[in-house]
C-alpha cells in the first residue's frame, strides 16, 4: 500500500480522497516556489525534491507562455505518454495558490483526474483553516532549510 | 455543428426517459459528443461511465467471458446503459421510466456504426 503524507494536517483528507477515487500512482501538492506540502506514492525524498523543482519550473514556464499568447497564464497541463500520463494544474485555496502534480497509468483516466481535481480544490477550500499566518514568501536563504524540514515530515524523519 | 455521432445520439435521445446520450473515449473518459438534457453533468457522467465500462470489460476478459456486449447499471433514480467499440463507449442515462429493452436494441444497432467510425470505415 502506498503512503500519502502531508506537511499540514488539513491537506490530508482532500489529497487522500483524490488518490483513493482516481487510483493515481503519484501525487504531489506543492507551493509555487517548489516547497512540498503533500505527497503520495514517492519512496524517496530525493524524487520528491526533483519532481517539485520540475513541477514548479513547468508551472512557471507554462504560466508565462500563457500570458504571452493568451494574456493569461495557462492553469493546467496534461501530457499523455505511452503508459503513463501527467496532469499538472494550479489548485487555488484560501491559503493561496498551490501546484498539483499527478502521474497516472491505465488504471485511471484524464477524465477522472480532472473530475476529482475539481473536488480536490473544493475540498481544500473547505478544509483550509479560517485563520492563520499567510504563507511566508520563500526566501532563498530559507528555501533549503524549509524544503528539508518538509521532506523530513513527509518521510517520517522529523 | 454535426459530428459523425449526431444522428445516433439524436435517435437515442428520442427514446422515452432518456436524459443523456454520450460518446466517450474509453481511455480518457472525455466526452467526444453528447446530447444532454438540462441539468445533466456530461463531463462527470462521461469520466465515471467510461471508467466503469473499462473495468467491466477487463473483468469480463479476466473471467474468460469474452467481450462486453452491453452493460446496464440500475440505481433507485435511473438507469445507465453502455456499449463499446474500439476506443469509443456509447453511454445512455435514463430515468426510471426508460424502456431499457428499446434502449438496448437501439444501442446494439448503433454500436455497429460506432465500430465503423472507430475503425475509420464508412458507417
Amino acid at each position: 500500500m502506498m503512503i500519502t503524507s502531508v506537511v499540514e494536517s488539513w491537506i490530508e483528507e482532500p489529497v487522500r480522497r483524490f488518490v483513493d477515487e482516481t487510483g493515481v500512482e503519484l501525487a504531489l501538492l506543492l507551493h509555487p516556489s517548489g516547497q512540498v506540502l503533500a505527497q503520495h506514492g514517492f519512496a524517496r525524498a530525493v524524487d520528491v525534491m526533483t519532481a517539485c523543482a520540475l513541477a514548479a519550473g513547468i508551472h512557471a514556464t507554462s504560466g508565462e507562455l500563457g500570458r504571452l499568447v493568451d494574456d493569461k497564464p495557462f492553469r493546467g497541463l496534461h501530457h499523455a505518454g505511452m503508459t503513463r500520463q501527467i496532469f499538472l494544474a494550479e489548485a487555488r485555496s484560501p491559503r493561496g495558490a498551490y501546484i498539483f502534480l499527478t502521474v497516472f497509468g491505465q488504471e485511471s483516466s484524464i477524465g477522472l483526474v480532472r473530475l476529482y481535481f475539481d473536488e480536490l480544490v473544493a475540498g481544500l477550500a473547505v478544509a483550509a483553516p479560517p485563520e492563520g499566518p499567510a504563507p511566508a514568501p520563500a526566501l532563498a536563504e530559507h528555501f533549503e532549510r524549509d524544503l528539508n524540514r518538509n521532506l523530513a515530515v513527509l518521510f517520517g524523519r522529523a | 455543428m454535426n459530428s459523425p455521432f449526431t444522428s445516433m445520439l439524436q435517435t437515442l435521445s428520442r427514446q422515452r426517459g432518456v436524459t443523456a446520450a454520450l460518446v466517450v473515449s474509453e481511455r480518457d473518459g472525455i466526452v467526444i459528443d453528447s446530447n444532454l438534457h438540462i441539468g445533466q453533468k456530461g463531463d462527470r457522467v462521461a469520466a465515471l461511465a467510461a471508467s466503469l465500462y473499462r473495468k467491466a470489460r477487463l473483468s469480463a476478459q479476466a473471467a474468460g467471458m469474452g467481450a462486453v456486449s452491453f452493460m446496464q447499471l440500475e440505481a433507485p433514480n435511473g438507469r445507465l446503459c453502455a456499449v463499446g467499440a474500439g476506443e469509443l463507449v456509447l453511454v445512455v442515462v435514463g430515468s426510471p421510466v426508460v424502456n431499457v429493452g428499446l434502449v438496448r436494441v437501439e444501442l446494439l444497432r448503433s454500436v455497429v456504426e460506432l465500430a465503423a467510425i472507430a475503425e475509420g470505415r464508412p458507417a
